[in-house]
């Protein structure tokens, strides 16, 4: 208590020195400070450790020893991290172009009149996306196993097995399916939303010019959609960039510490340099690659989006 | 005027916010320093706590999974009143690890006793200015109660830095269905058909006999199979105890198990199940397979896995020698003020008498040989094994393990070759291609370390 009245004598001295103005931006920021201070001590610091990180070798324990670029030099000529890169741009382009197709039919099929219990189908196909990743890895795994109802499937139609825990396309199949499975939903409520804010006006028009619904589909709903479309595409890339658990829970399965190389993605081959093999320096480097590589595709993206319209902001 | 006061009341809050934690972080530092000078001169703080009964000492305690160290902690307690024991238990071993990784990095926020898990070893006995050296604390007189081997797993290579103290054992026999050998006209009982495959050329002929004559896989898996020869190795694996280098392409033994499984898969008695899988699960249950070779604790997997096979499981004696697959030890961090007190309560948790309690409690393997000879021990029997005398039979296994060097990059490395397994087994590819991809891969692993 003695301190605080002693803190309050000193600070009043420059206190009065400060103009009304100043005292009120000086509140302004100490009621946005919170956030700053946690923003700071969560997500800056380590953003920054991170990289200052990425110029040692480390292993948590033991002092840390500074190597220059080599860390990175190690990562970007290990064979291993180019196959996790090529894998997550195969597995997200196969999760997610069929994907936000299917999304935009199954929006554009309960937004037609005529779909009955409208509402229990929206939550049905929302329901994967707040399902435990991790449990639906695991019923994904039984289904993709060597012995599972996937190959006995298969075999009832007379097809071969597939590997699906090694085959270079197998792994890619059953990851994209789980992520297909999981976000189909999402990104149909996204388009269902975009669709009710076309004015059934519109419509209206068209069918009184003779338009067909496939015409008023081209014509209508897919240019009045693209600024969803383009929301939708945009956060899919960035989250796939980001794919861990799904593959990390499916090829997990074996017990043994490492991903196979079918199905390795970049977060995976990040936190297995990191908590595996206790390589924090190349672990560190691989995120700040992985971070250029997300501005790099967001940059894209964006380009491709202006490029698509520029009026699509509104 | 008021105003005034409420505006400079609310700033000299805020400041004593950022003095406050200022001064926190600096406790912390200045803890630090403590406990580092007190594990120099440990022995005289000792004696002061020891003088001054009336002082409780409370110690936290990080276990992992299920243990009765709850109800024995619960017993020093009583018989020691001036420890209090703070228990955290934990399932999930990689964050329990990590966990202890993260306070060890930062500097504070250690437990005072930590049950340490072999599979994490490696990483943990790279780091001995963390822990304390047991063998400065009397753990040099209590060697000779434990296995060997055991022993030697949490010690540094020249044994003179001892990391923690043997909890449970895990060695490895071979579960067998006794129906699916009666199939094929093979013995069933444990010691007939242990002799019948006490070495691994035997082994495979007779998984190739039954087979041939079932039409069903011997043995359940290729990890296990591989694991089972590959710890079998003389004294070291992947990687050589005196200079920590690669040996594992010219190590026999491992190149021996990986020929094994691989002649196992090309004659068609390992089965095609991945470990853990869900058709794997289901074909310990329906008789997927005839012979499983995992350590003490997958008894509990293989009866949970398969109710319906009640009574049908017998365990029989790998070939040519056992190894071992878990269990754990306790060690003490060096960020603890009472390394003393908690020397000394773990030196009574790992003393026979609260082992033989574990055991018979929670069917942990004791680390104590003398515990083999007791009739308690000796006569447990398991219905589920059609009432064998199970803890002699994982004794006996215990008494044939030999002590290994694993390596901080064992496991990194072994799921290499094990990659290369399997897609030998599902791919069909060929196996001297699919080594040499392997050893590849493992020495990039190595150039990163």
């Amino acid at each position: 208590m003695a301190t605080t009245a002693q803190t309050s004598v000193k600070t009043a001295v420059p206190k009065r020195r400060l103009s009304e103005r100043k005292r009120d931006n000086l509140f302004a920021y100490l009621f946005i400070s919170p956030f700053f201070i946690i923003f700071g001590i969560f997500g800056l610091y380590p953003i920054l450790f991170t990289i200052y990180l990425s110029f040692f070798k480390w292993d948590a324990l033991n002092p840390m020893k500074y190597i220059g670029l080599q860390n990175y030099q190690f990562v970007l000529e290990d064979s291993i991290f180019w196959t996790s890169f090529s894998n997550t741009l195969l597995i997200s382009v196969m999760g997610t172009i069929p994907q936000l197709i299917l999304a935009l039919l199954i929006a554009i099929f309960l937004n037609s009149a005529f779909t009955k219990f409208k509402q229990a189908f929206r939550v049905l196909f929302f329901m994967p996306n707040i399902t435990s990743i991790v449990a639906v890895a695991l019923v994904f795994s039984a289904i993709y196993s060597n012995n599972g109802m996937g190959n006995w499937l298969l075999d009832i139609f007379g097809l071969d097995a597939v590997a699906w825990n090694s085959g270079w396309w197998g792994v890619k199949i059953a990851i994209a399916t789980m992520i297909m499975w999981r976000w189909t939903g999402y990104n149909m409520v996204i388009y269902l939303s975009g669709l009710q804010s076309i004015p059934a006006d519109l419509y209206e028009a068209a069918r009184i010019d003779g338009a067909g619904r496939f015409q008023q589909m081209i014509h209508i709903t897919l240019p009045l959609l693209k600024p969803f479309i383009i929301f939708t595409v945009m956060m899919s890339t960035i989250g796939s960039l980001q794919l861990f658990t799904e593959p990390y829970v499916f090829l997990g399965q074996s017990g043994t510490s490492s991903l196979r190389s079918e199905g390795i993605t970049m977060v995976n081959y990040l936190y297995s340099e990191a908590f595996s093999n206790s390589f924090f320096g190349t672990a560190a480097a691989t995120a700040v690659i992985l971070l250029v590589f997300t501005i790099m595709f967001s940059m894209i993206n964006m380009w491709a989006s202006n490029k698509l319209g520029g009026d699509t902001e509104g | 005027m008021s105003k005034m006061k409420k505006t400079l009341l609310l700033l000299a809050a805020a400041i004593m916010v950022f003095t406050l934690a200022a001064c926190s972080s600096s406790n912390n530092n200045s803890g630090n320093n403590a406990t580092n000078s007190n594990s120099s001169g440990t022995s005289s703080n000792s004696d002061n706590s020891s003088k001054a009964s009336g002082e409780t000492v409370e110690l936290s305690f990080w276990t992992l999974g299920n243990t009765n160290y709850e109800d024995l902690a619960n017993q020093y307690m009583q018989d020691n009143p001036n420890v209090v024991i703070k228990i955290q238990n934990t399932g999930d071993q990689t964050a329990h690890h990590n966990n202890l990784t993260t306070a060890l990095s930062a500097g504070s926020g250690a437990p005072d006793i930590f049950q340490l898990e072999i599979g994490f070893m490696e990483r943990f006995l790279a780091a001995q200015n963390s822990f304390h050296n047991l063998n400065d604390l009397g753990a040099a007189d209590v060697k000779a109660n434990f296995l060997d081997w055991k022993w030697a797993q949490a010690s540094s290579v020249d044994g003179s830095f001892q990391i923690g103290l043997p909890t449970d054992i895990a060695p490895t026999v071979a579960y067998y269905r006794t129906d699916l050998l009666e199939q094929a006209g093979l013995p069933t009982d444990p010691v007939e058909f242990s002799a019948l495959i006490d070495t691994w050329d035997k082994f495979a002929t007779v998984a190739k006999q039954f087979t041939d004559a079932t039409g069903i896989p011997f043995v359940d898996s290729r990890d296990l199979i591989y694991n089972a020869v590959r710890d079998q190795a003389d004294g070291q694996i992947y990687f050589d105890k005196e200079s920590g280098e690669f040996i594992g392409n010219t190590n026999p033994q491992v190149k021996k198990a990986y020929d094994f499984t691989i002649k196992g898969i090309q004659e068609g008695w390992v089965a095609n199940y991945a470990l853990w899988a869900a058709d794997w699960t289901q074909a310990t249950n329906d008789g997927g397979f005839a012979v499983l070779p995992g350590p003490a604790w997958m008894l509990g997997n293989v009866k949970s896995n398969g109710p319906d096979s009640a009574g049908l499981w017998r365990i029989a004696q790998l070939p040519e020698g056992s190894g071992n697959w878990g269990g754990s030890f306790l060690s003490i961090p060096k960020q603890t003020k009472h390394a003393e007190e908690a020397y000394a309560f773990i030196e009574w948790m790992t003393s026979q008498e609260q082992q033989l309690k574990t055991f018979t409690v929670s069917g942990l393997m004791p680390s104590t040989p003398a515990l083999f000879e007791a009739a308690e021990f000796k006569d447990h029997t398991d219905e589920f094994l059609g009432g064998q005398a199970s803890a002699a039979e994982f004794a006996s296994a215990a008494e044939r393990v030999a002590p290994i060097y694993y390596g901080p990059l064992h496991d990194q490395t072994d799921s290499y070759i094990k990659e290369a397994i399997q897609n030998v087994q599902e791919k069909g590819a060929d196996p001297q291609a699919e080594w040499d991809a392997a050893i590849q891969k493992i020495e990039n692993l190595i150039k990163r370390s």
